[in-house]
């Protein structure tokens, strides 16, 4: 499914957020060495420093889950998905993709022109890119733009817009720090694409001035 | 999902998680906090449940065993919870891989378009019967939905679009409507989508996959923009490192009929 696309938010605020896809293909190559190839790009995944991974099996190191629990937990169909914060962490994550050499298939998430421009760097031709065309239908019932840049950092619709609500409001109210609500906003989302640098950014304009509370 | 009564403090932390509002606390016979969850509004998203998300201090939140659960509630959980695998796709999720396995299956080559409308996403879900609405609408141009969709699955006339009577009224989080055309239709089928989003009484998120041309470019841009179909510029980029590599239609289906 699409759950890395639509997300909202300007240009200035999305273009450091990398989502990584590594993915095998039921049925074409699903190796018996997939595991294998798998747990070592997530090893260098985790080497190259993301803020968050996870899988839709255990959940993700935002919630409190470890690496190790993430890799045993690959099924038979295994993948890897993570959220960088920085084009040079993708970039090197690329790099090393590249050297690996594995045959898995991997997507990027992020600015388009961005992702091009590191293919073009590294000499190799992207395949194919899903776009987003925006939201159709009954949009005038959707909340306000600011509510849904966090609910649309989980594709899987998992945030809710009470717990954004909420969080935000702890935070005007000098409860809870940006950083204590973008763990709590970020915590149902399962695989591991909720990114808490940006989180952590979009909550600050609630913190109260010094003395207001 | 059920609150046990029994169990339940009241505390009404499993109400802010509840992407779909169908949690409230309210007052038992004996005057003591209660939490509820109605069940025609409750997705089965499973958030209330997951250990790690809400953490019900009572442990009072529980599902019925797969065997009692009926196959409504079940199609509920494959299209709200992303931690379950349907048996037609034999992966998670509420799609197929889409792009991210695309230089590999060419499920989506040189000369086609693939679209998704994902209906409910963002926020609003969605029932069957709006789903229906849709489905209906591209069969009359002939369109030929994913067949390993786990939706493929509830329809009663897949040539019509039409589902299964027991499912309209089933809610999920979201369902992808996916399916591949030939490049030359794309005009005629994003003016269907136009007509469906009038239509429709929930949003839908739309995507287009389609391949890189030779000279790096894509093909699917400029007819998006001359349609009113403006592309966001943050996108899915299938770098092409997957082996073994398909891109041309003709090998895909040489390869397919092997
Ligand atoms: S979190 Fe558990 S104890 Fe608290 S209101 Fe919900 S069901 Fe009841
Ligand atoms: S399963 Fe999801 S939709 Fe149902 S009550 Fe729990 S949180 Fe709400």
């Amino acid at each position: 499914m699409t759950h890395s696309l639509h997300r909202r938010g300007t240009y200035e605020e999305l273009k450091d957020e990398y989502l990584l896809l590594v993915t095998i293909a039921n049925g074409v190559n699903n190796s018996p060495d997939a595991k294998d190839k798998l747990r070592r790009v997530l090893d260098e995944m985790w080497d190259v420093g993301p803020v968050n991974t996870g899988s839709n099996e255990t959940g993700t190191i935002l919630s409190g889950v470890s690496v190790d629990e993430i890799k045993q937990g690959f099924t038979k169909v295994p993948r890897i998905r993570c959220c960088f914060d920085s084009k040079e962490k993708i970039r090197e994550m690329l790099r090393r993709l590249i050297a690996m050499d594995l045959g898995v298939s991997v997507t990027i998430s992020g600015s388009r022109s961005d992702v091009e421009e590191l293919c073009r760097e590294f000499g190799i031709k992207p395949h194919s890119v899903n776009l987003s065309l925006q939201v159709w239908g009954r949009t005038e019932k959707l909340p306000e733009e600011d509510i849904m840049k966090f609910i649309t950092m989980c594709g899987h619709g998992l945030i809710s817009r009470t717990l954004v609500e909420d969080t935000i409001n702890k935070v005007k109210a000098g409860k809870m720090t940006p950083e204590q609500g973008a763990v709590r906003i970020g915590t149902p989302c399962v695989c591991g694409f909720f990114n808490p640098t940006r989180a952590v950014a979009l909550l600050q304009k609630y913190v109260p001035a010094a003395g207001q509370n | 999902m059920i609150v046990d009564q029994n169990k339940c403090i009241g505390c009404g932390i499993c109400t802010l998680y509840c992407p779909a509002d169908a949690i409230t606390i309210r007052l038992n016979a004996e005057g003591k906090r209660k939490a509820v969850i109605d069940q025609d509004t409750c997705l089965e998203c499973g958030n209330c449940i997951r250990r790690r998300v809400v953490k019900c201090p009572a442990d009072a939140i529980y599902e019925l065993p797969e065997e009692e659960r009926s196959i409504g509630r079940r199609m509920r959980r494959f299209f709200s919870d992303p931690s379950t695998t349907h048996p037609l796709t034999g992966v998670p999720g509420r799609g197929t891989e889409e792009v991210k396995t695309n230089d590999v299956t060419g499920r989506v080559c040189r000369g086609e378009l693939g679209l998704c409308l994902e209906l409910g996403r963002p926020v609003l879900g969605t029932d069957v019967r709006e789903i229906q609405k849709a489905t209906t609408a591209l069969a009359e141009l002939g369109v030929k939905l994913e067949d390993c969709n786990p939706l493929y699955d509830l329809l009663e006339d897949p040539v019509k679009g039409t589902f299964k009577e027991e499912f309209l009224d089933e809610r999920f989080v979201s369902a992808i409507i996916e399916f591949t055309i030939p490049f030359e239709r794309g005009e005629e089928v994003l003016n269907k989508v136009r007509e469906i989003a009038e239509e429709v009484n929930t949003v839908f998120s739309l995507d287009m996959v389609c391949c890189y041309d030779e000279d790096g470019t894509i093909p699917a841009l400029e007819l998006c923009r001359n349609m009113g179909f403006e592309p966001r510029f943050n996108s899915k980029v299938n770098v092409g490192l997957g082996r073994p590599y398909v891109i041309d239609k003709e090998e895909r289906d040489r390869r397919n009929a092997q």
